[in-house]
């Protein structure tokens, strides 16, 4: 059967519109039941179509529509969820951001500054993993608890295996005879240092831009201290309060009261939160956003990005 | 006896496949009030096909949800200036796009050249001897893949994010015709992707 012939071929707008699923008028419909030019043109336009959405659905996560997560182990009523949504409204988008990666095995964390605007969204994925955020309000033992942007106190408790680390300008946990990786400039046998990062080295924390030196110290005192490298040489190093102390690998008697807290780790009773990892960052960087993003939800990539985050004060410089 | 094919363009034409939405523009005035919910169903109304379209044109499933992460919280600030001059779903995409702009600029220096071949017609094969005519819907997928950005972008803006062709245009900043010779020349490109695939099989 031929095309009613008071009609030309379809344009590209109706195919387009034909295959993109948008209504189509009666004439469209009309010529294309007659016109086998038009069909074999809108079979063509539906397959592409189809191939464009055929990837949409064929990447991971993307199906089913990503959803904020509400199931699983979560605490009911409002702790957790606040204390999810974090602080401020930055910190609300990215909770409900979770849902993408909750379907893809990846875990996110947005680290936004300054001071209470502070956010972490992690997990997706990891349907067993809760996160907590805040201030660091008082430390008892092994337990911090932490206050939400909204005000409602949350304990995180902490055990050996846990990982904690902590950053700011902590210049008193530079003391004598402590094993550092310092880094920064040097300029006439002086190192400047940007960041110091005190104990054993952690390989999430390795900004670029910068030689790391290590070696102990000594002769410390609150304008910098002495290196002492394993060859024996001495290299002064100035320090200031726009210098970095990253501790890798902290107690959870080393967290100072007002510190930023980032928590991942499991939901335990009463509302409480056994930390797999914590980050404690006394100075957030302002007005940055800073992503970090592991592949899946074992303990080693939440460490790991609960440790880059330490580093986060410099690495968005 | 009546036409066999029935009403043949109810089939070759499938079902709407959905849209913006209606109330959208209520919801982002909720969510510049500072409504979480609000925020909340904005990201599943607009988050997955805001993925899928940034996926397409990055490949990078990692950097595509950075860029949609960027986006929702572009969302979230920037609710309260939402004019409604144009539909939720293409003022998201359009945020997304130059969040992804943004992130691509040191990678990609010749976007203007690949745009301005992306319209040029093809040179393919004629209508009567479409490789697309032969494709199977996975071959056509892997093809899309190895398209080159402004074509799989605008493939996805026109079939997979709910767009008109006015508002494919209005995200990528140029005119309705544009789009028009873009989508073609995508097409063609796509019909001499298969068309080789074929020949080496």
């Amino acid at each position: 059967m031929n095309a009613d012939t008071r009609f030309p071929h379809l344009d590209l707008e109706d195919l387009i519109a034909g295959a993109a699923g948008q209504p189509v008028g009666g004439r469209v419909r009309a010529h294309l039941a007659g016109c086998e030019h038009c069909q074999r043109e809108a079979n063509r336009w539906n397959l592409v179509a189809d191939g464009v959405r055929g990837l949409a659905d064929a990447a991971p996560g993307a199906a089913p529509p990503a959803r904020p997560r509400r199931t699983g182990r979560r605490v009911p009523a409002g702790t957790w969820r606040r204390a999810m949504v974090a602080a401020g409204g930055a910190a609300a988008a990215l909770v409900l951001l979770a849902g993408i990666g909750e379907a893809t095995g990846y875990v996110h964390v947005h680290l936004n500054g300054p001071g209470t605007q502070t956010a972490l969204t992690a997990v997706t994925g990891c349907t067993e993993l809760q996160q907590a955020d805040g201030t660091l309000e008082q430390v008892n033992g092994g337990s911090l608890v932490v206050k939400t942007a909204t005000g409602q106190p949350v304990t995180v408790t902490t055990t050996a295996a846990t990982f904690v680390s902590m950053s700011g300008p902590l210049l008193s946990d530079i003391t004598d005879g402590a094993p550092v990786t310092v880094r920064g400039s040097s300029s006439g046998g002086t190192i400047a240092a940007v960041i110091v990062t005190v104990g054993q080295p952690f390989s999430a924390v390795n900004p670029p831009g910068f030689v790391p030196v290590q070696g102990t110290v000594a002769d410390a005192s609150t304008g910098g201290f002495t290196l002492v490298t394993s060859g024996g040489t001495r290299v002064p190093v100035t320090t200031s309060g726009s210098t970095l102390v990253i501790v890798p690998h902290a107690s959870p008697g080393q967290l100072r009261a007002g510190a930023s807290i980032f928590a991942v780790g499991h939901a335990g009773p009463g509302g409480t939160l056994t930390a797999q990892a914590v980050a404690a960052v006394s100075q957030l960087p302002s007005g940055r956003l800073t992503t970090v993003s592991v592949r899946d939800c074992s303990a080693r990539s939440v460490t790991e990005a609960l440790g880059a985050i330490a580093a986060a004060p410099v690495t968005g410089r | 006896m009546g036409d066999p094919r029935g009403d043949a363009s109810a089939a070759i034409f499938a079902a709407s496949r959905g849209g913006a939405g209606g109330g959208a523009s209520l919801l982002v005035r909720r969510i510049g009030e500072g409504d979480e919910d609000a925020m909340a169903e904005f990201y599943r109304e607009h988050g997955r096909v805001v993925l899928a379209q940034v996926l397409l044109v990055t490949g990078e499933r990692v950097l595509a949800e950075e860029i949609v992460q960027d986006t929702m919280l572009a969302v979230w600030r920037g609710a309260g200036s939402f004019r409604g001059e144009s539909s939720v779903r293409s003022w998201v995409i359009a945020i997304a796009r130059r969040q992804a702009r943004d992130r691509l600029r040191g990678r990609r220096l010749r976007v203007v050249d690949d745009a301005f071949l992306a319209d040029q017609p093809g040179t393919g094969p004629g209508p009567e001897a479409m490789a697309l005519d032969r494709a199977e819907l996975a071959e056509v997928m892997s093809a899309i893949r190895d398209l080159a950005p402004a074509h799989r972008e605008v493939l996805g803006l026109a079939f997979g994010s709910g767009l008109s062709l006015p508002e494919v245009a209005g995200v990528l900043e140029i005119p309705v015709g544009t789009v028009k010779s873009r989508l073609t020349a995508a097409r063609t490109a796509l019909n001499r992707i298969l068309d080789q695939k074929g020949q080496n099989r």
